[in-house]
C-alpha cells in the first residue's frame, strides 16, 4: 500500500543522502524552504487538471524533505530506525534523539547552545508534522478525490444535479447524496480545505483584563442609567413588550418556577433537624417542652427559610433570658 | 426604625411614590381613609413576626399563666395599627370599603364598568 511505498522511499532517501557536512545556516534555509515548498505544492494542487499519481508524488516529496531534515540532524545514527522510534514514542522526544542533537551541536563550530535548541525545536516540529501526516494522510486523499470530483463537473450542472437530488429524495433518504455534495461544497468554501499556515494565529490576549475600577462611582451609575433611558425604545411588538415586563418583574418567567424567591440553597436536614439550636434552653421544664413544640411546628413549615426559623428560635431565647428573674420567682 | 417611619410618612402624605410606568399615574391616594389603610398594612407587615411569637406564648397551656399575662400586656403595648384585623380590603380605585371583590381588589361598580368595556380579562356577561 501507500504507507509501505513511502517507508521504502524513506529508506532510499536516507541511504542516498547519508552523512552531510552542511552547517546550521543550511538547516535554517531548509526550515524556511519546507513551508514554502508546502505552499508551492498547494498552489500546484489548485491547478485544474491534477492527476492522482502526481499528487502522491508530491506528498512523497514533502515527506522526503522532512526525512532529509531528520537525516541532516543525525548523520551518525540510522535514519529510519530513529524516525520510527520517534513516531512510536509520540509527543516526548526520544532521549537518543536529544543526545544526537547535542552531539551534532557540539560538533559544529557555531554557537552550540543555540544550535542545540534549534535542533530540538526542529525535531519536535518534525515529529508533530509526521504524526499529523500519519493520521491525516487518508483524509488528504479523500480531499483529493472530492476535489477531483468537483472539477470534473461544471458548477452549473453540479447545482442542477444537487437540486434534483434534493427534490427527488424525501426526508429520510436525503442524507447520503447531500453529505457528498456538502463535502464538495466544503472543499470550495472558506473554512474547508488545507490550512496554509501563512498567518500566525492572532493571540486574543485579555489586554484590558485589569483595567476596570474596583467599584463604579455614582457618576458612572448615573451615566449608565442615562444611556439606558435614552436608548430604551418603546416596544415595537407584543414580544418586546413582554420582554420588558419580564425584566421589570411584572411578568413571570416561563416555564413557571414555583420556588422563585424561596430557594435558599439549604438542605432538607437543615429545615427539619432544628434540635441543635435548642442548646441555650434549660433541659427540663415547661420552657423546653414549649420550645420543642415550636421546633416541631417550624420543621413542618415549608414557607419559611432556614434563616427565618433560626431567627424565631433566637427571639424566644432572648425573650426567656429577659424573663428569667421573673420565672425564678414562680 | 423611627427614622424609617418618619421618612415613609414624609414621603407618603397622600402621595404615591413616583412610578416608572408610562401609563396613567395617580399622584395621590384616593382619600385619607385609604392612606390610613396603607399605613395599617405597612405596620402590620413590620410587626407580624413579633405578634406571632407573642401570641404563641399566650395561646398555649404549657407555659405558666403568669408568663402568659406578661405576654398579654406586651402585645397590648404594641402600636394599635400593627394589628392585621384593622386592615380593610378597600377598592383600589375608589377606596370603597364594601362590595369589593377580592380577586380584582375592585368595588362592584368599578368592576362592572371595566367588565362592560372588556377591560377585565376572562370576564363576560353571564347568560344561561
Amino acid at each position: 500500500s501507500t504507507s509501505s511505498l513511502l517507508s521504502a522511499e524513506k529508506d532510499k532517501s536516507t541511504a542516498s543522502k547519508g552523512s552531510t557536512t552542511e552547517g546550521a545556516s543550511k538547516r535554517q534555509e531548509g526550515t524556511a524552504e519546507t513551508p514554502k515548498q508546502k505552499l508551492l505544492d498547494l498552489i500546484g494542487n489548485m491547478k485544474v487538471e491534477v492527476s492522482y499519481r502526481k499528487k502522491l508524488q508530491e506528498l512523497k516529496a514533502s515527506k522526503n524533505n522532512k526525512q532529509d531534515m531528520n537525516a541532516l540532524e543525525g548523520p551518525d545514527r540510522e535514519g529510519p530506525q530513529r524516525t520510527t522510534e520517534g513516531i512510536q514514542r509520540g509527543k516526548p522526544l526520544n532521549p537518543e534523539l536529544v543526545k544526537a542533537a547535542s552531539a551534532v551541536a557540539s560538533s559544529l563550530p557555531l554557537n552550540k547552545k543555540k544550535t542545540e535548541s534549534e535542533l530540538l525545536a526542529q525535531l519536535r516540529r518534525h515529529e508533530e508534522t509526521t504524526d499529523k501526516q500519519k493520521k491525516g494522510e487518508t483524509i488528504n486523499i479523500r480531499n483529493v478525490i472530492s476535489e477531483m470530483a468537483v472539477k470534473k463537473q461544471s458548477p452549473a450542472l453540479r447545482g442542477v444535479r444537487i437540486s434534483i437530488s434534493l427534490e427527488l429524495d424525501d426526508d429520510g433518504q436525503r442524507i447520503r447524496p447531500e453529505r457528498f455534495s456538502s463535502q464538495s461544497f466544503d472543499s470550495r468554501s472558506l473554512k474547508g480545505g488545507k490550512r496554509l499556515n501563512i498567518f500566525t494565529k492572532a493571540s486574543t490576549e485579555p489586554e484590558h483584563a485589569l483595567k476596570t475600577v474596583s467599584s463604579p462611582t455614582i457618576w458612572d451609575l448615573e451615566f449608565a442609567k442615562e444611556i439606558a433611558a435614552i436608548t430604551a425604545q418603546p416596544p415595537r411588538n407584543g414580544f418586546e413588550e413582554m420582554i420588558q415586563w419580564t425584566k421589570e418583574g411584572i411578568l413571570w418567567e416561563f416555564p413557571i418556577d414555583n420556588e422563585v424567591g424561596m430557594d435558599d440553597g439549604a438542605e432538607f436536614h437543615e429545615h427539619i433537624f432544628l434540635d441543635k439550636h435548642l442548646e441555650g434552653f434549660p433541659k427540663d421544664g415547661p420552657i423546653r417542652h414549649f420550645m420543642e413544640l415550636v421546633i416541631c411546628g417550624l420543621s413542618k413549615n415549608p414557607y419559611l427559610s432556614v434563616k427565618q426559623k433560626i431567627e424565631h428560635i433566637e427571639w424566644f431565647e432572648k425573650y426567656f433570658e429577659e424573663k428569667k428573674e421573673f420565672l425564678q420567682e414562680i | 426604625m423611627a427614622a424609617a417611619a418618619l421618612g415613609w410618612a414624609l414621603r407618603a402624605a397622600r402621595q404615591v411614590l413616583p412610578s416608572p410606568c408610562p401609563g396613567q399615574v395617580r399622584s395621590y391616594y384616593v382619600d385619607w381613609r385609604m392612606l390610613r389603610d396603607v399605613k395599617r398594612r405597612r405596620l402590620a407587615y413590620e410587626y407580624a413576626d413579633e405578634r406571632l411569637r407573642i401570641n404563641a406564648i399566650r395561646k398555649n397551656t404549657i407555659l405558666p399563666k403568669e408568663l402568659q399575662e406578661v405576654a398579654d400586656k406586651e402585645i397590648a403595648a404594641l402600636p394599635r395599627d400593627s394589628c392585621p384585623t384593622r386592615i380593610r380590603n378597600r377598592c383600589v380605585l375608589t377606596s370603597r370599603p364594601r362590595g369589593v371583590r377580592r380577586r380584582w381588589r375592585l368595588s362592584r361598580i368599578v368592576f362592572r364598568h371595566f367588565a362592560d368595556h372588556a377591560q377585565v380579562s376572562g370576564v363576560q356577561r353571564a347568560m344561561w
